[in-house]
């Protein structure tokens, strides 16, 4: 009997397998968190949408494993967010016809930083126009990605295009309200300097008229002595009284920083989701977080 | 029975004279036959490869240039195109087009910087190793393979061109991470990167810092496979992520495009597209310059054949003398069999088995050589268009 | 063994003629012929054989009428009635000492190579004292060696008539009587006739019989 036993879950298990293997989804890779949202949005239970990018680890800097490579390169759809963000899909070898840029329509409003000087070996100085990465803290123009999405899947066949259509209205209507809720929440901050800890939040500032300097710290780091100074130079420069982090730092940095007159506020920067929350959701938190912080 | 003893134990005997009067007898059956089948060959493989090929877009010039090189990755160095015609095809939604950069070459190869469309739309397979992963692998051709004697582990660096002329652009040292399976094509004998490798070997992409030097190199903490090349870059774990490309890639150059059209009407569309002669890039169907390729070869093939039967009629006729001389020569023996009362046509029987047996010799030295020409045809053929081209 | 009878003959474009009135060879006889160049000693060999068919006369060979048989039934008479021994050997280059010895017997259907036929070569070749040289080519064989091969082919098919043209002409002295003892020897062993063009008169007195071939040429001057 033990053995029937077991060559009925061996057969089982088979099945499962076969079953599995038969019905496997499309797959979609998305280099950053809101692309993989709207993907899941988009396709419902259509396909597999996956964001390669372990927690912990900035999508901006990751360095794919071959492991993973491979993984992606078997995609049917990859998802890129363009503007310069996850340079190493220019290290990587895809197929280019399962590519999306997902910004390649709105190149135009595109924020240029400023330039980056190096020199090579011997080959003298040269630079490198930058631009900022982080467009999806634009809602408007997270919709013209959406949208970006919704034709590359529908010219994919991966849903179908009523589907498809019916989704992205829901969706843009989603971050549409995410817009306007926004704007009203962010209206009394306009006025109020405010200093990051890192140079991602230009879309914000532009969309809703926030007054921003950006330091060069690390990530939920306790600053250390120079990044404080770097800190005062600019409270003293620009009056700055709100401090925006990209992730909870330690309890002593927020003592240090609230010491130097600053109201702390944690406002991730949704490349990677957030525990619990959908990008929009996180997205609505962190803005009544800011206005909160901007209204005290 | 006995005039085949006769003629065979004599052409043994004359062992020297027979084998020149059978290999010549052999060649001129084979030649012919032989040129036909690696003809034929050809013209199968070169219209194969122009039929799968079904559009190319280059730059306005020699659309021979522009096959030859985009199809057989030949030494042919049309104006490159600029990736942005690449884009403009992939907006219009009519075609997938795949560019083919293959302007450097490796120890002879050709190094074509590709996407991995190519490898499906040619449907190249990777025997060992893997496919194209990271910005500077090599993925080579089972030819490569075999006359390099390199695989999987192994590297190998670019041959330095002052093609762009760009100062400070040093060879690249690729690793190779797969072999492609055989297909007796052109793909062979080519070594496949990422075009994005292909831009970093032109200098428009670059890391920092990361040149392996003439000191290193002599220290032996490098190893070199040409030996001309004395300072060459190398994408490592620890330099990978300073690689970066300047400008838009949309100026970025590749040699040629291929084109698969989503159906016959995108075909008809987009080749319009390409018609105006003001337009600097062009749009061709390679099967018909492949088409014409034939043609003019096949007239230079009547020609060769009519310089085989000239050689043939007077090869032939030199053996008819080596013939009738060695009869003049046997004249004695005839006498003497005549008066040993050999049988009436004894002579002639004698000669004829001689013959007979001269010929049959030949026709299977001929039937073996055309069956291992025919035998080997396709890999010979792949072999004399790359060294063609 | 042979029987001439008022035999006349002439090559066509020429002036020479024979006229042999009579001539008569007994069984196992072994007669000379001699006679001065040109006399057409070498003639009536080949009137014999039936290689030549005379103008007149009759020749009767082993009780055959030679000049009345036709082409094919005169080379099978040959073939199986005379074996012929040459002044210059005539041996095949590209046969070895045994393939030389057999070769009648691949020229004609009238005689079987068979076991029996390859025995006696070996036999004949032993009892000339070549019987290890079997497997030499002629060029590998002195002139006595080559003439013993010879001898050996001509004996194989077991003929009635040797005919012999010069066979010693072409040998050091002291081979030309061993040789011709040796053929004398494997004829008498053998029952067969010997009929010998020669020059060498010191070998005369080892026939049986001479015959002065001047005799009929006087006569077909007359």
């Amino acid at each position: 009997m033990p053995v029937l036993k077991h060559l009925l879950a061996v057969w089982l298990f088979l099945f499962a397998t076969a079953g599995a293997t038969a019905q496997e989804q499309p797959r979609v890779v998305a280099v950053n968190h809101p692309l993989q949202y709207f993907a899941e949005r988009l396709l419902g239970d259509d396909a597999d949408v996956v964001f390669p990018v372990p927690a912990g680890v900035d999508p901006s800097f990751w360095r794919p494993a071959i492991a993973d490579i491979s993984m992606i390169q078997s995609a049917d759809l990859i998802l890129l967010n363009g503007a310069g963000f996850a340079t190493w899909v220019d290290r990587v070898s895809l197929p280019r016809s399962k590519l999306v840029n997902t910004t390649a329509a709105i190149e135009d409003q595109f924020i240029v930083t400023e330039s980056i000087t190096h020199s090579h070996g011997d080959g003298g100085e040269h630079s490198h126009e930058g631009l900022a990465s982080y467009t999806w803290l634009d809602p408007a123009l997270a919709i013209a990605q959406a949208e970006a999405v919704a034709v590359a899947i529908t010219a994919r066949d991966l849903a179908s295009a009523e589907d498809v259509d019916a989704r992205l209205a829901a969706l843009r209507r989603d971050l549409e309200a995410l817009d306007a809720e926004t704007a009203g929440a962010l209206a009394g901050v306009a006025n109020i300097a405010i200093i990051t800890t890192h140079p991602r939040y230009e879309y914000l500032a532009r969309r809703y008229g926030l007054s921003v300097t950006a330091l060069e710290w690390e990530a939920g780091a306790t600053p250390d002595e120079a990044g404080l100074a770097a800190l005062r130079a600019i409270i003293e420069d620009k009056g700055a009284q709100v401090l925006i982090w990209e992730a909870q730092p330690s309890a002593a940095a927020f003592d240090m920083t609230g010491a130097l007159g600053l109201r702390n506020v944690v406002f991730p920067p949704l490349a990677h989701g957030v525990d619990g929350s959908s990008y929009i959701e996180a997205f609505a938190d962190a803005v009544s977080a800011l206005a909160g912080a901007g209204s005290e | 029975m006995n005039a085949l003893y006769l003629a065979f134990a004599y052409l043994r005997y004359h062992w020297a004279r027979s084998l020149v009067l059978t290999l010549v007898a052999a060649l001129i059956l084979l030649v012919p036959i032989a040129t036909q089948i690696l003809l034929s060959t050809s013209e199968r493989a070169l219209v194969a490869r122009g039929d799968a090929t079904p559009l190319l877009l280059g730059s306005r010039g020699s659309q021979l240039d522009l096959t030859m090189s985009a199809l057989y990755f030949s030494d042919e160095r049309p104006e490159p195109v600029a990736m942005r015609e690449v884009e403009a095809i992939w907006d219009s939604g009519l075609a997938v087009p795949i560019p083919l950069h293959s302007a450097f070459s490796t120890a002879g190869h050709r190094i074509v910087g590709t996407t991995l469309d190519y490898f499906d739309f040619r449907d190249l397979t990777v025997s060992d190793g893997r496919g194209l992963s990271i910005l500077g692998d090599a993925v080579i051709g089972a030819e490569v393979a075999q006359t390099l004697g390199k695989g999987v582990g192994d590297t190998l660096v670019s041959s330095p061109e002052n093609l762009f002329d760009l100062d400070g652009v040093y060879p690249l040292e690729m690793p190779i991470v797969g072999v492609l399976a055989p297909t007796n094509s052109p793909d062979d004998g080519a070594v496949f990167v990422d075009i994005k490798t292909a831009w970093v070997i032109q200098g428009i992409g670059h890391g920092h810092e990361d040149v392996v030097t003439a000191a290193e190199v002599a220290a032996g903490s490098a190893s070199v496979s040409n030996a001309a090349v004395v300072q060459y870059q190398r994408i490592t774990d620890d330099n990978i992520d300073s690689f970066h490309f300047h400008g838009s890639q949309d100026d970025f150059p590749t040699t040629a495009v291929v084109v698969v059209p989503n159906d016959a009407r995108a075909s008809t569309i987009l080749k319009g597209r390409y018609l105006d002669g003001e337009n600097p890039s062009q749009l061709i169907a390679p099967a018909g310059v492949i088409q014409g390729l034939v043609d003019r070869i096949f007239r230079i093939k009547s020609l060769l054949d009519v310089v085989t039967t000239i050689i043939a009629v007077a090869a032939l006729a030199a053996i008819g003398l080596a013939v009738f001389l060695s009869y003049r020569l046997r004249a004695r023996e005839i006498a003497t069999a005549v008066k040993l009362g050999a049988r009436r046509g004894m002579v002639l029987r004698l000669l004829s088995a001689e013959t007979i047996t001269l010929l049959s010799l030949s026709a299977a030295i001929a039937a073996i050589g055309a069956a291992i020409v025919s035998q080997n045809a396709e890999s010979w053929v792949g072999w004399l268009l790359a060294l063609g081209a | 063994m042979i029987s001439v009878e008022n035999l006349s003959f002439r090559y066509s474009a020429t002036s020479f003629r024979l006229h042999v009135p009579a001539f008569t060879l007994g069984d196992h006889e072994r007669v000379a012929i001699v006679g001065p160049s040109g006399s057409g000693k070498t003639t009536l060999l080949n009137l014999i054989a039936g290689i030549l068919t005379p103008e007149a006369g009759r020749i009767d060979v082993a009780g055959t009428d030679v000049a009345s048989l036709s082409d094919v039934q005169r080379r099978r008479f040959r073939a199986s009635t005379i074996g012929f021994v040459f002044q210059d050997f005539a041996l095949l280059d590209y046969l070895s000492a045994r393939q030389n010895i057999l070769y009648p017997y691949r020229i004609t259907p009238a005689l079987t190579l068979n076991a029996e036929a390859r025995d006696r070569a070996e036999a004949l070749a032993a009892a000339c004292g070549i019987g290890d040289k079997l497997d030499r080519h002629p060029t590998a064989l002195s002139q006595g060696e080559q003439q013993r091969v010879a001898i050996c082919r001509a004996l194989v098919t077991q003929p009635k008539l040797i005919l012999s043209d010069e066979a010693t002409g072409n040998l050091d002295p002291e081979s030309k009587a061993r040789i011709l003892d040796l053929l004398f020897e494997q004829a008498s062993e053998a029952g067969a006739a010997v009929l010998a063009v020669t020059h060498d008169h010191e070998l005369l007195p080892r026939f049986e019989r001479v015959l002065d071939f001047a005799q009929f040429r006087q006569g077909a001057d007359a």
